[in-house]
């Protein structure tokens, strides 16, 4: 299922949440909860054993993409990158929204760096790696948002299995984590909308290390539709206790050492190994 | 000019084999059906989905394709944002979108259908080349060079039939306006199909009176091209079949007061919606022909006022 032990994914979440949390209150601003919210879905993909890539020649035409959509979430794709070796995580900290530095405060397309497309405005990556799928012999991964689907574009990608050509290497990951910037969101219909337009649809529990393991093998192996993998996640975790899922939390780093410290405090309560 | 792309287009599908195409559900309208009948694997129709097929392009391209996204100009609106984010993709991509029905020449569908803004809002977007064709030879020689050459492009077409003015093969590199004519008492900047009505008005305004620059190139502007030619004439008329702004004069006016400053007219459109009517019948109501290019450069030179 994964090129490591689970045992190791755990630490390594435990270790990513801590420079999550870290980073994001010593630059002063970022989106601390909706990285928070991704860190089992990101590492469970790139650390499962069919996914490829090269952190020593990052455009390597071999690789498995993976498209961030919901841009926001751009420190945690910044440290997993650090992580699997495309660069170094004190570049990371040393650059976090700083001025000609490769980690802008949404990503900007740099492949030696692992970041696939440059992304901000929401619905937009979606459909970019959709095209992408079109054209690439690999496996095209998309994470987006919940909220990133109260787009009406980002509906209609639903539909382009139907209404243009159905590419099964294409991956929808989807963060629901139920909280959009400023209102709670929810996706109604959607998975059914999905599979009448012929999308593979999976759900799962988004911290999970096992259960994300299981869907990204069922998505792979699915060879002649796309697929939407719906994970329910929570906004925040694994950082403040009173702060998880909560709304409001939107892009609101910690700012005071007291509230830095209750993330802190939160992590340690929350560490699994 | 439509006919020019299409046939064009398929000549550069038969020389490049990664070249794709798409087009939001306007291909008997930019002529792009022509390569999906050529080429049907490689041709994406997206139906009337504006945002979706600049999305889609941008990804193809960011898979180290040649792209082309046709669409009717005003459609694009739509888009914007899914324009906007290409361009910032990186400078290895190889995009070109392609408005066809620009300007009120668009005729009797009137002000919804006329895209009077799409210069002012493509050149709002770093990173984008701007390319503005005079006539249908010209498409041809356009398209051949900006399929040559990595960035992303801005290909403006105009849908009334024009006369094809220029042999082939038809003057184009990137970036450099042309001077078509030589005059010293005023210098007529113009774009797209107007550069027809500059050289016509200029014909008519007699020899070694207006010097006729054409622009190809909106964006990157031939700075050189056009202060040599306003510094030897000392007036300024721009020509364009779009809004005054963001558009050819407000570029031109731009790089004037910087550097050289000087007395400049202009025909194009104020900052209004248009109306519906035939191409021509436009052009006369608007002051955009080539009697109002006469009008305003005689006016500029011989009426004695600043």
């Amino acid at each position: 299922m994964f090129r490591i032990p689970i045992q190791e994914l755990e630490e390594k979440a435990y270790r990513i949440r801590r420079d999550l949390i870290d980073l994001i209150y010593r630059t002063g601003s970022g989106h601390l909860d909706t990285s928070l919210s991704l860190v089992e879905v990101w590492l469970a993909l790139v650390y499962s054993d069919f996914f490829r890539c090269d952190p020593q020649d990052g455009g390597w035409s071999g690789r498995d993409r993976v498209f961030l959509s919901e841009g926001h979430a751009c420190p945690l794709q910044y440290l997993v990158n650090a992580d699997l070796g495309f660069h170094s995580r004190d570049e990371v900290f040393e650059g976090d929204r700083r001025p000609f530095t490769p980690f802008q405060g949404h990503t900007l397309r740099n492949l030696a760096y692992g970041l696939e497309n440059s992304n901000g405005s929401l619905g937009i990556g979606i459909w970019q790696a959709y095209g992408h799928a079109l054209e690439v012999d690999r496996w095209v991964f998309c994470i987006a948002g919940d909220g990133e689907f109260e787009e009406p574009s980002s509906q209609g990608l639903l539909s382009a299995p139907h209404f243009l050509r159905p590419v099964p290497n294409y991956i929808l990951i989807l963060n629901q984590n139920g909280l959009a910037q400023d209102a709670p969101v929810e996706l109604g219909p959607l998975s059914e909308v999905a599979k009448l337009y012929d999308w593979q649809v999976l759900q799962v529990d988004g911290h999970d290390f096992e259960a994300l393991g299981e869907v990204y093998r069922q998505a792979v192996e699915e060879l002649r539709r796309p697929s939407l993998i719906i994970c329910r996640t929570i906004k925040g975790k694994g950082g403040d206790p009173a702060l998880e899922g909560k709304l409001g939390q939107h892009g609101r780093p910690p700012k005071t050492e007291e509230a830095y410290q209750a993330y802190l405090v939160g992590l340690e309560a929350s560490r699994r190994v | 000019m439509r006919e020019g792309f299409g046939e064009a287009l398929v000549e550069a599908g038969k020389r490049w084999p990664d070249l794709r195409v798409l087009d939001a559900g306007t291909k008997n309208s930019t002529m792009s059906e022509l390569f999906q009948r050529a080429f049907p694997d490689r041709f994406y129709t997206l139906g009337i989905n504006e945002p979706g097929m600049i999305g889609l392009a941008a990804g193809i391209a960011m898979a180290g394709r040649r792209v082309v996204a046709c669409d009717m100009s005003v459609f694009l609106h739509h888009a914007y944002a899914h324009i906007r984010a290409a361009a910032r993709q990186g400078d290895d991509l190889h995009l070109v979108i392609t408005a066809s029905h620009t300007g009120v020449a668009v005729g009797p569908d009137g002000a919804s259908a006329q895209d009077t803004t799409d210069l002012a809002r493509m050149r709002l977007i770093p990173n984008f080349i701007i390319v503005t064709p005079w006539d249908g030879a010209q498409v041809r020689r356009i398209v051949e060079v900006i399929l040559e050459e990595k960035g992303c492009y801005y290909l403006r077409l105009n849908r009334p039939k024009i006369p094809v003015f220029l042999k082939e093969p038809a003057p184009f590199e990137i970036g450099r306006a042309y001077r078509l004519r030589e005059g010293e008492r005023v210098t007529v900047v113009a774009l797209g199909d107007k550069v027809y009505s500059a050289l016509t008005a200029a014909e008519a305004l007699g020899d070694g009176y207006a010097d006729v620059i054409g622009v190809a190139t909106l964006e990157p502007l031939d700075v050189d091209t056009i202060l040599a030619s306003a510094a030897r004439t000392g007036r300024v008329v721009t020509v364009e079949d779009h809004m005054y702004v963001g558009g050819l004069f407000e570029s031109v006016a731009g790089l004037l007061a910087r550097r050289h400053p000087t007395k400049m007219r202009r025909v194009g459109l104020d900052r209004l919606f248009t109306t519906s009517g035939e191409p021509d019948e436009l052009a006369r109501i608007y002051e955009l022909d080539t009697k109002a290019v006469v009008h305003v450069c005689r006016e500029f030179v011989e009426g004695g006022a600043g």
